[in-house]
């Protein structure tokens, strides 16, 4: 079976047969007849065959990896983010912004390849930008700037902003479960103001695969 | 010859009865009545606002009416009192304000009844114009519920499954008693529940304490129309409680 989580910017994709572990494309660079047997995300229901909803397949993929009855899982995506959290092993919570949480993971890839900086090699600022999105966020990078702060710790804050907001999108947990490819950014997992534990780019696929097993999370 | 009267809100019942005893034409001009776009209310109306006064001043702008009664009471809201102003400046007909705080109460068969939830809400705004009492359906016994006034756009209610409940000022409005707050407040905490409110909508606070207070709710607000990301966040919520969502057209 073929599953695929169709992210905005990037397709997860795993082959469940083969054993060949799961591969990361550009969606961009997708051809455009690949259909998967199972899919999620925002291409799904016209490039596969059966298709899921997001936040039920990041649901059941946390469920799959947090061996735990009570958390809270956060994905950061490129256009979007969204949470679930789980009480006694049932999904009790959950939330889904699109419009005022939206471009975070987009906008924080363009600005390193604009500026050219490395996000592992920033320290994490004392304080962040108060922003509620990526595009609107950006005014407050051009701002400093022009104010006199270099443009690394400008982005920094952003990037801080981006993550505070995130952390009270999913109502301030104390420890938080985070998905997406922002688990492979130093600089926003240490913005966090709680532990973080990443679970990395493939949270949804674990999720499709229990899906393919017909675990739910329901309550 | 027959008026063609608009009404915004819920007007007072004895209003509702001498428009039909004069058996002149009721329109309903919290719903789209005009195929024009709802950008050109701008000029009158700021375009961040509730969708729902949007449609209100469009309407006017298009339709030829000859008296129109807007409830401003706390039936309705603040936003209905200034869109009041701007109608009154606007129209060359009469704009009566209303304050609209019946206590008799008709029920709400339809509420809690078993029929789609899209039908529901079509059957209770309808339902404003008539004075007569309700016949009788039989209650279902829920297996969700919606919370708040009827949205903009109706295709997002072809989501929940036929046992839905609708709770909120909906329900207020089915009872023809809009500035009932207790009842309004109302949920069943037993049932997963959307709070639902229009996007800047003073009732949003009341949608976003309502579903934090709520064991199993969320809040979702939507402007003009419920666009992908709405539809799948109640898919979600409706797939997570173990139910199955209904027809995902509409995108």
């Amino acid at each position: 079976m073929l599953l695929a989580d169709f992210g905005t910017s990037y397709c997860k994709i795993i082959e469940t047969e083969d054993g060949s572990p799961a591969r990361i494309v550009a969606t961009r660079e997708l051809d455009r007849s690949f259909c998967a047997d199972l899919a999620t995300g925002h291409n799904a229901t016209r490039r596969s065959r059966k298709s899921i909803n997001e936040l039920t397949a990041l649901a059941r993929g946390g469920q799959q990896l947090v061996n735990r009855p009570d958390f809270v899982l956060l994905d950061c995506g490129s256009r979007d983010i969204k949470f679930v959290r789980f009480h006694e092993g049932k999904v009790v919570d959950m939330g889904w912004n699109a419009e005022c949480g939206a471009s975070m993971g987009f906008t924080i890839e363009l600005l390193s390849a604009y500026y050219q900086l490395d996000y592992a090699t920033i320290p994490v600022p004392a304080t962040g930008f108060s922003i509620t999105c990526g595009v609107l966020g950006m005014s407050h990078i051009f701002d400093a700037v022009i104010s006199g702060a270099s443009e690394t710790e400008a982005v920094a804050k952003f990037v801080r902003g981006i993550a505070l907001n995130a952390h009270r999108f999913a109502n301030e947990p104390e420890e938080l479960y985070l998905s997406g490819g922002l688990c492979d950014n130093p600089l926003f997992v240490a913005s966090f103001p709680c532990r973080i534990i990443p679970l990395g780019r493939f949270v949804l696929l674990a999720g499709l695969r229990a899906t393919l097993r017909g675990e739910t999370p329901f309550r | 010859m027959h008026q063609r009267i608009g009404i915004v809100g819920v007007p007072p019942l004895a209003i509702i009865e001498a428009i039909t005893r004069e058996g002149d034409i009721l329109i309903d001009l919290d719903e789209p009545q005009v195929q024009a776009s709802l950008d050109q209310s701008a000029s009158r109306i700021p375009r961040v606002y509730c969708a729902i006064l949007r449609t209100v001043v469009l309407n006017c702008m298009h339709l030829a009416l000859d008296r129109v009664y807007i409830d401003v009471g706390p039936g309705k809201c603040d936003c209905a009192l200034h869109t009041a102003e701007v109608l009154d400046d606007m129209l060359r007909v009469p704009v009566i304000r209303t304050r609209n705080q019946d206590v008799h109460a008709f029920g709400y068969p339809l509420c809690i009844s078993r029929i789609p939830l899209l039908e529901k809400f079509r059957r209770i705004t309808k339902g404003v114009q008539s004075v007569q009492p309700y016949p009788v359906l039989a209650r279902c016994e829920p297996e969700c519920g919606f919370w708040g006034v009827p949205p903009r756009d109706f295709s997002l209610l072809s989501l929940f499954p036929d046992t839905t409940h609708i709770f909120g000022w909906t329900r207020c409005m089915e009872n023809k008693t809009p500035a009932n707050f207790d009842l309004e407040r109302a949920f069943d905490p037993n049932i997963p529940t959307v709070f639902f409110s229009q996007s800047f909508c003073a009732k949003a606070a009341l949608a976003k304490h309502l579903a934090a207070k709520h064991p199993r709710g969320i809040a979702i607000d939507c402007d003009v129309s419920a666009g992908s990301s709405t539809r799948a966040k109640i898919e979600a919520f409706l797939e997570l409680s173990g139910l199955e969502p209904g027809n995902r057209g509409g995108d």
